[in-house]
């Protein structure tokens, strides 16, 4: 398992990308999982900054390939829970002059993931993203 | 890595990686156009949903001129980024 500690900053995506490029060079990744958990991670890393939550801690990344599956998981420590798995849906149907890229992001990250959890306990918020590996 | 820039026959051409650090750099370029314009995907490897919203907002403001940008040399893994954010009903990609 690969486990690294980031700053809260949108400063750290490219840190971030480059421990998740490692983890897909060292587990053997296929292309397209590499790139749905770095978009995954983005989404879910950007967010945690923006919306901080009341803290300035820092986010660790924890990544570990099990047989065929690639889970990443995003820890923070937060006073504010936010659960990621009932964020608000995209609406696509809205006229094309009034869509908002809003939670466009996370939808994505759904769409293309195999697997998306969250917990909150003892003060950490972790989101827990799984992606199957082509054959 | 990510680069942007407008080539002599005014295609928007990318290059690299369009994630959340570097919207600021495509921003400035596309909020640029005034006219309709092809976006070239031909190297660019990698968008989030950050490049995505750059691009919604450009065709948003450009539409209401009756302009548009055109999207050509997509990659698979982009193009399917776009049909899951239904981004293809929106531009004409080819």
């Amino acid at each position: 398992m690969m486990r690294q500690q980031f700053d809260r900053d949108i400063r750290s995506l490219d840190a971030v990308f480059s421990f998740l490029h490692r983890f897909a060079e060292e587990e053997q990744l296929d292309a397209r999982a590499s790139y749905v958990l770095d978009l995954a991670v983005e989404e879910f890393f950007t967010n945690i900054v923006k919306y901080g939550r009341g803290t300035s801690s820092d986010v660790f990344l924890e990544a570990v390939r099990s047989g065929g599956t690639a889970t990443v998981r995003l820890e923070e420590q937060t006073s504010v829970p936010f659960d990621v798995t009932r964020a608000t849906q995209t609406q696509f149907d809205v006229p094309f002059a009034e869509r908002k890229p809003g939670g466009l992001g996370i939808h994505i990250a759904r769409e293309m993931l195999d697997g998306l959890a969250y917990e909150y306990v003892d003060g950490k918020s972790r989101i827990t993203l799984t992606k199957h590996l082509e054959t | 890595m990510f680069s942007i820039s407008v080539n002599e026959k005014g295609t928007v051409v990318l290059t690299g990686r369009l994630d959340a650090a570097q919207v600021d750099r495509a921003r400035e370029i596309f909020s640029g156009l005034d006219d309709s314009a092809v976006v070239d995907f031909q190297d660019l490897d990698y968008i989030s949903s950050a490049g995505l919203g750059i691009l919604l907002a450009t065709q948003q403001r450009l539409k209401k001129g009756g302009k548009a940008i055109k999207l050509v040399h997509m990659n698979r893994m982009v193009r399917d980024v776009f049909k899951i954010a239904r981004f293809d009903l929106i531009f004409e990609i080819e």
